[in-house]
């Protein structure tokens, strides 16, 4: 593809430690999506990311809501487990009704709802899904031209890393699971300063080039021999490996400059506990890291998760873990839902609230970051008791650079909610018409919140 | 592309390899220099296992030396009914994950080419340390291109390596970095990441397939030893030895009397009883004040020093796991036990007496604080656990539509008693009568395994009943668990779907009797067993990946159509 670079020549000119200043061929990964002009800094890029939290909202058959707003469009009204945004009101829509249809495929518990609103399809089975997720097709369209095509962020301090990006449906991505391994990926070795005056390329950035061309050199030699399976997952492979080409080629450009970018203080490593009070902390300080490394330009899609579908966060103190509580609270008949899970609920969502603060805190042109983001939020289920598939809370927040038509509730009970994948797919910037199989398949996003 | 290639799952390709065209037979033949031999183009990739963490680093110790240092975050691993090699053996490379790798790669070539180290391991001097020497070169990546992808490179595999060499040398001026780039390349690619398997046409059954002569070196090396074959084994490969009856006797006889054995049996019995996620156990502080990350590190070595004790180096009775005291214990474990700690040693052997209740493995810290949650005991996840790991009895997912609403809050003050509650909901019944009894009867030891009579005040019944068969407590729980057959038959099938990575097949029914019945006529002897399945043809069955098409230059061309 893109290996035009005579590495030879080039370094000839470097190594000798002079800092030569570098005709680059033009590559097509410096381009834009048109190819038809370069996508500099004076216009500030579109961001995409999803952020997921675990266990739903509530919204019981007994007794109404405690999170779908009344009101439709425009100034809907805050309901108590949408608290946490309030603030935010103005920048966020949010989308109630819809549901994942996982025609003959099984309603896999904590599973098949967000795995159809990642990847379209309802999965056969608990832990794979049937297609990538939609994040990778973003960033196939916007990702190519920073050092991380995608930066993949658990903040629920679980015992085992949790990641819903994939590619092949087995392999999922392997997470940054603490605010100092998140700030060593972004601000460690290999960051480049983009307002820095001094820039120079390092040459041996081209040595490392060397070691991965012997490598793709036999990629067509292995391709001839393996099964379908198997070919998948080297596709998969090959796909990482020149995701790295690309960070060392990025490497070897001068970053443009980018006015909100400053480097922020290493963190300090937290003490791992897994109470909401300290996985909204640590959602925080990873949202605050995240923000300051898409100001820098280090990436331009991420996915962000909370708490992982069987959330297994708790109230300091308490033996019971949120998903026991979700299914083992009865609903008190007075109020007509259950008050635990609906606290905890309202809990969860505050970690929502801190992570677009710190998205909103920093200051892009005449707005923020989060006008320039696009974040799909959104859960595993809808009614935790029952593992419902009906009304999975979705929201969308950020402005993509003016294309979303943000503060509108929009509601649809029954429609599907790849409806909702679509939209912010394209809102985003993939160039993609139509999403999810079977009943789930659409080519209608929700023009409503188009710009 | 990725969606049509991934959803095409419903229809997969023809598949027609099998009585197909005479192929001719593979060349076996070793090449005089032991460098650069072509691969034969009838063979096929039949699956592709990624390293995981330890033979990773038990592959780079073996073959650079055990000081090399190794710092990085691998990939999560994955399992599958039961397995991480079954999971491994489904998983690629994100591009996290490749990134660490392609550091590490370099970073390691880096500490084997050192000015200090170079000598030791360097196979030549180069006319030179500042001009490219290709003779030098050659045998150096041969050496270590054969180490590392467990096979002969090809010319090809060779060529690309040393044009990275020259080109290094180069620009560098330095032989020596030149080689670095050479290794980092050999450690980045798939061929080493992934143990990549592969079959040939049989010339002693036309139209059939075996496993080639170095994957079967694979297989019995990281069987035996969690690692890549050594130079010996790779000989052995490289002549056909392992194609005869006496040459694998020869090989397993040599790798099982290692003292090397001790690593593989170990990463078998990790795997299989599942000893991880050590690192990130959380416990509630308020609740469980004497939990700490020292505390999960020594239950975790408690579980592994007792397993090889008892299985390898006393070589007893496999069941035993489930009714043996004695163990090992360090100060930060014997708070956890309540056992004064008088040893000056790190660790000291222990055996836990009658009034303790423990019994085997199950009743340890590591087990019971590893099936709990962060605030409490669940009887209901240690069940699912004891079922999974010893019985390969797996619990299925919760139906959906279980009707929860109809579950009620529970002020009982014991866990039971909770649990009974729900056993009035028949949706939940169903797999609450398994999961549930041998948990019950372990609920005399809270979230973290401390031991405990009462719960709110309640004394706590540890009576069990899992369908008709009545145990009290652990010890009651051993002795079923001893007596039950099911545990040796779940052992068997997963040192077989360990080594291999393939579930035995239904075809394989009075194989895997056989197997059984063998272990059993051995005294479950565990390095018994490994010795006995890898002696057996079924260890280097083929399992032919879907989708494989008859013509593999065909195949090369739909991939690049792609």
């Amino acid at each position: 593809m893109t290996k035009t670079i005579n590495r030879r020549s080039l370094l000839r000119g470097m190594i000798g430690g002079a800092t030569v200043s570098m005709g680059l061929p033009l590559l097509n990964l410096f381009l834009n999506e048109n190819g038809n002009a370069y996508a500099n800094g004076a216009s500030i890029p579109t961001r995409f990311g999803t952020y997921f939290w675990g266990l739903g909202l509530t919204d019981t058959p007994a007794g109404g809501t405690r999170w779908v707003p009344g009101k439709t469009g425009f100034d809907y009204d805050i309901t108590p487990e949408l608290q946490a945004i309030a603030a935010f009101k103005n920048k966020v829509s949010v989308f109630s009704g819809f549901r994942a249809i996982p025609d003959t495929s099984p309603n896999l518990v904590h599973w098949s709802g967000h795995a159809s609103i990642l990847s379209g399809v309802a999965p056969g089975s608990s832990g794979r899904f049937e297609a990538p997720t939609l994040d990778t097709r973003v960033a196939d369209a916007i990702g190519g031209t920073t050092r991380y095509k995608v930066l993949d962020i658990d903040a629920s301090i679980s015992r085992r890393p949790i990641s819903y990006s994939t590619r092949t449906g087995t392999t999922f991505a392997s997470p940054d699971q603490s605010p100092l391994a998140l700030y060593q990926r972004l601000f460690g070795d290999g960051f480049q300063d983009p307002n820095s005056d001094n820039w120079a390329p390092d040459p041996t950035i081209m040595l490392r080039q060397s070691v991965l061309s012997a490598v793709t050199d036999q990629r067509q030699a292995l391709m001839r021999s393996v099964g379908h399976e198997d070919q998948i997952k080297l596709e998969q492979y090959f796909t990482s490996l020149r995701e790295m080409e690309n960070q060392l080629a990025v490497q070897l450009q001068r970053p443009e400059p980018r006015d909100a970018c400053v480097l922020p203080q290493s963190p300090e490593e937290l003490a791992r506990a897994g109470s909401v009070d300290v996985v909204n902390n640590n959602t925080r300080v990873m949202a605050r890291l995240l923000a300051m490394g898409l100001a820098c330009d280090q990436s331009r899609v991420f996915n962000f998760v909370h708490t992982g579908g069987t959330s297994e966060t708790y109230v300091p103190g308490q033996s019971k873990i949120y998903h026991q509580i979700t299914h083992d609270e009865p609903t008190d008949a007075q109020l007509g839902y259950q008050p635990e899970t609906s606290k905890l609920a309202g809990l969860v969502m505050e970690g929502f609230g801190a992570f677009l603060e710190e998205m909103d805190a920093i200051k892009e042109a005449d707005g923020t970051l989060l006008d320039n983001c696009l974040v799909f939020a959104l859960s595993d289920t809808g009614y935790a008791k029952i593992h419902s598939l009906e009304n999975i809370p979705m929201m969308l927040a950020g402005g993509a650079s003016g294309r979303h038509k943000t503060g509108q509730h929009i509601h649809a009970p029954g429609e599907s909610v790849t409806r909702v994948s679509l939209t912010a797919m394209q809102l985003a910037g993939a160039p993609v018409g139509e999403f999810g199989s079977g009943s789930m398949r659409t080519a209608r996003p929700v023009t409503d919140v188009i710009a | 592309m990725k969606i049509a290639s991934i959803s095409g799952l419903a229809a997969p390709l023809a598949f027609c390899l099998l009585a197909s065209t005479p192929f001719s037979a593979p060349s076996l033949a070793a090449d005089a220099n032991n460098t650069a031999a072509e691969q034969s183009n009838n063979t096929l990739v039949v699956a592709t296992r990624r390293l995981n963490e330890a033979q990773y680093r038990q592959s780079i110790a073996d073959i650079f030396g055990d000081d090399i240092l190794i710092n990085a975050r691998f990939e999560p691993e994955r399992r599958e009914r039961g397995l991480l090699a079954l999971g491994n053996a489904t998983l690629s490379l994100t591009a996290a994950g490749f990134e660490q790798f392609f550091n590490l790669s370099q970073d390691i070539s880096a500490q084997a080419l050192d000015a200090e180290r170079r000598d030791a391991i360097m196979p030549c001097v180069p006319a030179a340390n500042s001009s490219f020497d290709a003779t030098c070169a050659t045998r150096f990546i041969s050496q270590y291109g054969e180490l590392l992808f467990r096979r002969p490179l090809t010319q090809a595999e060779l060529g690309a390596r040393l044009a990275t060499a020259a080109t290094g040398t180069e620009q560098s001026g330095d032989f020596h970095t030149g080689l670095q780039l050479a290794l980092a390349s050999l450690l980045t690619a798939p061929e080493f990441l992934f143990r990549m398997e592969r079959a040939e046409p049989d010339p002693e059954h036309v139209g059939q397939w075996r496993l080639d002569a170095h994957t079967r070196a694979s297989r019995l090396s990281f069987l035996f030893w969690n690692s890549a074959p050594d130079a010996a084994l790779l000989a052995a490969a490289r002549n056909g030895e392992l194609f005869t009856e006496q040459g694998l006797q020869t090989q397993v006889q040599r790798l099982s009397t290692s003292p090397r054995v001790e690593d593989g049996i170990t990463a078998f019995l990790l795997d299989m009883m599942q000893i991880d996620g050590f690192d990130s156990m959380i416990k509630d502080a308020s609740i469980y004040p004497k939990f700490n990350q020292l505390v999960a590190d020594s239950a975790r070595q408690q579980m592994v020093k007792t397993l090889v004790d008892l299985l390898v180096v006393r070589e007893r009775d496999y069941r035993e796991i489930f009714t043996s005291n004695d163990t090992f214990l360090n100060r930060p474990l014997a708070a956890v036990y309540q056992v004064p700690y008088t040893s000056t040693e790190e660790w000291a052997p222990y055996t836990f007496p009658d009034s303790a209740e423990r019994s085997g493995i199950f009743s340890q810290v590591g087990f019971l604080s590893q099936y709990a949650h962060p605030g409490t005991s669940s009887p209901t996840l240690r069940g699912i656990k004891l079922h999974e790991i010893f019985l390969c009895e797996h619990t299925p997912e919760p139906p959906a539509d279980v009707d929860f609403s109809a579950v009620r809050d529970s002020d009982a003050a014991t866990s039971r008693e909770r649990l009974l509650d729900h056993m009035s909901n028949p949706g939940c019944i169903v797999c609450h009568q398994r999961s549930d009894p041998p948990g019950l009867a372990l609920e005399h030891f809270d979230g973290l395994g401390q031991m405990r009579k009462y719960e709110n005040g309640q004394l706590i019944d540890v009576s069990a009943d899992l369908f008709g068969n009545q145990f009290v407590g652990a010890q009651g729980l051993g002795r079923f668990l001893y007596h039950d057959p099911r545990a040796s038959s779940c052992l068997v099938r997963n040192v077989y779907t360990y080594g291999t990575a393939q579930m035995p097949a239904g075809s394989q029914r009075a194989y895997i009797n056989e197997q059984i019945a063998q272990f059993t006529e051995n005294g479950h002897r565990l390095p018994t067993l490994f010795r006995q399945i890898a002696s057996s043809p079924e260890f280097f069955h083929v399992v032919l990946p879907e989708g494989t098409q008859q013509d593999a230059n065909q195949l090369a061309e739909s991939v690049t159509a792609q």
